[in-house]
């Protein structure tokens, strides 16, 4: 933080002398202009009246051009002065922040390989379709000539379509997906569809006493709901009482909200997420939801999300990448002193990192067990034992404490 | 969010990725300042002239008129510092103003508001993912992105264009736009070859080594693509590569498709602590959750089992064996 505010300081003030500057210059050239302009008027009506110039104007007149001078290479020389401050801002960012950054491993790791270039753009893309940037993806597919395929590119493309049509208040589309994902959606205790009845009926409702007919008829989408929604069905079919007198004046007035639909995209962009099996984060509550497999290769909705104002599910890159942000620096620093010490024996497995990353419990992915007596991860050659009393070591150490003759 | 950043790692971050953030319109703005200087510098000196002129006509007693004209071209002179000194002092003003804008985008990253911090990162890596689409050339995506995003101000976009500009120019054996670019950098290029000052010199190498990776197809390492390989060794194991990929996590970046391919030859983590997690609820096992193991060597968390308890029986995911449930035995790791 002081690194910002470091900067910030000296960016502040370079700000305030450009503004004092600024009004100092104009304010002084507009006087002088405004002085000269007087001069001007006078020596004119004397050139008028046909008098020569008067000992008294001659002598104003080279006062004023003193002024001027001394005036106008102040100015000048006042820009100068701002040039210590301008590079003061240079030399704060060069203070506090590293001009070089260089990377863990070797250089060419992914360079030499025009493959891994294409991987890696294809992971963005991937990235750009799950945000719902769907544009600037397709964008990258043309400039990079990558081609998408549509199999995984469907499920972005329709959930991001139903979004759209929600938006515009049609709930057809989004009615559709929810019928055919019902048995799925029961399981995860979603209310979606009955919500989009629901939502449909209020709509009619809203359109007048004409449509009453049209909502009693449609009110029949609620049966299959009528023992879970029992209470909410109740309170629609009371509202009909209100349709002649107007909703607005009744006590179901609160219906007609507008809040409803952006409700509904919410639910139904949550739903959609766990169906995927994407885990979704409010700013309030984490939530994590059952595990499905497959779950990358699944739309994830995140600008409806951020739009809704819900945090972002943590797809693969983005999750890797904030990894990667805490891993950098503790890395490019364990690096310098390794260098400086001269001691590169240190980092002698190239395979693996020198250092622990500490990620928080969130990214602990897969079990990892570390030998509590050689402080080695175990691997297919040195499995994890279990001892009779129940403790775990690797089977190195096992050995050792064999041999050791205990 | 998954990853857990405290305020010291933020910080520690914002220190090896945020230079370009910074020093590119800071040298945007000192070239504007020194652009100032220069036309201040010269109106200055016109000024100077004229009035210079007017002093020596009134000491040998002139005719009003030429008094007069000569006065006119005093104003206009002023006129013309007056115009130009607004116009260059509005321009630097910009380019501060433009630092100032950034920097305190960066203070954001240490909101205690749970959505602007997350916003926060996530506009982070949109930023460095747009620096590393310019560096490959694909500008069209690099500007959608930016706008999408809502970054345009906090990204170099206008360097890589105009660097863009120069070498489409000189692949067309024009050299005149190469040439107005050292000219427009004239001074510093002169300067810092008498200056050597080292800071310099890497902006202006970055600049050119740009030109080259182009030219040359040599690799882009971006800040983007550093700090990912970091990432990506951060959270690889042995198991995201196990051969019959029965220990793939769902959950796992690294064991997703892509990024598997692309995480393979960098080094894995390192892991000095045991952490267990149960292959059917991801939650993590210890006291709360102690691990258990079945007769056929996996191990479980306790609640997990419980959850597939069937008739005091339990089936093990992952080969399907079943066991009495005290069958499972508690293990102990440190």
């Amino acid at each position: 933080m002081e690194q910002c505010a470091s900067v910030e300081r000296e960016v502040d003030k370079v700000l305030q002398k450009f503004l004092t500057y600024g009004q100092h210059c104009e304010q002084s050239l507009e006087e002088l202009l405004h002085h000269v302009g007087q001069l001007r008027a006078e020596l004119a009506s004397a050139a008028l009246q046909g008098t020569p110039l008067s000992a008294t104007l001659s002598l104003v007149m080279s006062q004023c051009c003193r002024k001027i001078k001394d005036t106008v290479q102040k100015l000048a020389s006042d820009h100068k002065d701002i040039h210590s401050s301008v590079s003061r801002v240079g030399k704060a960012i060069d203070r506090n922040f590293d001009s070089e950054i260089c990377g863990v491993v070797s250089d060419a790791v992914w360079d030499s390989r025009e493959k891994q270039q294409q991987i890696l753009q294809m992971a963005i893309v991937e990235h750009l379709y799950q945000q719902g940037m769907l544009s600037v993806a397709e964008e990258l597919c043309q400039e990079s000539t990558l081609n998408v395929d549509l199999d995984f590119k469907q499920p972005f493309l329709e959930l991001n379509r139903i979004l759209e049509a929600l938006h515009e208040q049609d709930l057809g589309p989004a009615l559709e997906w929810a019928v055919s994902h019902r048995q799925r959606l029961l399981e995860l205790n979603s209310s979606l569809e009955f919500k989009l009845h629901r939502l449909h009926f209020i709509r009619l409702l809203a359109g007048g006493p004409e449509k009453q007919l049209e909502a009693l008829s449609y009110a029949r989408h609620f049966q299959p709901f009528a023992r879970l929604h029992q209470r909410e069905i109740q309170v629609m079919m009371g509202s009909l009482v209100y349709l002649r007198l107007g909703l607005e004046k009744s006590p179901y007035c609160h219906l007609l909200d507008n809040s409803h639909w952006a409700e509904i995209c919410e639910t139904f962009t949550r739903d959609a997420c766990s169906l995927l099996g994407l885990s979704v984060e409010s700013p309030l509550s984490v939530r994590t939801l059952p595990r499905v497999p497959d779950r990358w290769q699944c739309a994830g909705l995140l600008s409806a999300c951020w739009a809704l104002g819900l945090a972002a599910p943590a797809p693969a890159l983005f999750c890797s990448f904030a990894s990667g942000c805490v891993a950098l620096p503790v890395l490019m620093n364990i690096k310098a002193v390794i260098e400086q010490r001269q001691c590169t024996g240190v980092w002698s497995h190239k395979d693996e990192l020198p250092i622990e990353i500490e990620l928080g419990m969130k990214c602990w992915y897969h079990s990892v067990f570390a030998c509590p007596i050689l402080r080695q991860q175990t691997s297919d050659s040195n499995p994890p034992i279990k001892l009779i009393c129940g403790h775990v070591i690797s089977r190195d150490a096992l050995n050792k404490l064999i041999n050791g003759g205990k | 969010m998954a990853v857990q950043e405290s305020a010291a790692q933020l910080s520690m971050t914002l220190k090896v990725q945020e230079y370009p953030t910074l020093k590119v319109p800071y040298e945007t703005l000192n070239k504007r300042f020194r652009a100032a200087q220069k036309n201040i510098d010269r109106e200055t000196s016109h000024v100077t002239m004229v009035v210079a002129e007017l002093e020596k006509t009134l000491s040998s007693c002139p005719a009003v008129d030429s008094v007069v004209s000569l006065l006119d071209g005093v104003v206009e002179k002023l006129s013309v510092l007056k115009r130009k000194a607004v116009e260059s002092i509005q321009a630097e003003d910009e380019s501060a103003k433009l630092c100032k804008r950034r920097i305190e985008h960066l203070k954001e990253h240490s909101s205690d508001q749970p959505a602007a911090a997350s916003m926060w990162k996530r506009k982070r890596m949109d930023r460095m993912m747009v620096e590393h689409l310019l560096r490959c050339g694909y500008y069209n995506t690099a500007v959608k992105l930016a706008r999408q995003s809502g970054i345009e101000d906090l990204v170099n976009i206008e360097m890589f264009l105009t660097a863009k500009e120069v070498e489409e120019s000189l692949e067309r054996r024009e050299t005149a736009t190469c040439l107005a670019w050292c000219h427009d950098n004239k001074s510093r290029l002169r300067k810092m070859k008498d200056l050597l000052d080292p800071a310099r010199w890497r902006m202006l190498i970055q600049q050119f080594r740009y030109d080259n990776y182009r030219l040359h197809q040599l690799g882009n390492n971006s800040v983007f693509t550093l700090t990912l390989q970091a990432g990506l060794s951060a959270i690889k194991t042995p198991q995201c590569y196990k051969e019959d990929g029965s220990s793939k996590s769902p959950d796992c970046p690294v064991c997703s498709r892509s990024l598997n391919k692309l995480a393979q030859p960098l080094p894995m983590a390192h892991c000095a602590n045991s952490r267990l997690v149960c292959k059917i609820s991801g939650d993590v096992m210890n006291e709360n959750n102690p691990p258990m193991m079945l007769p056929n060597g996996y191990v479980y968390g306790y609640n997990s089992l419980l959850s597939i308890r069937q008739d005091d029986k339990v089936v093990c995911p992952r080969t399907k064996e079943v066991f009495h449930f005290s069958q499972a035995e508690k293990v102990y790791i440190m």
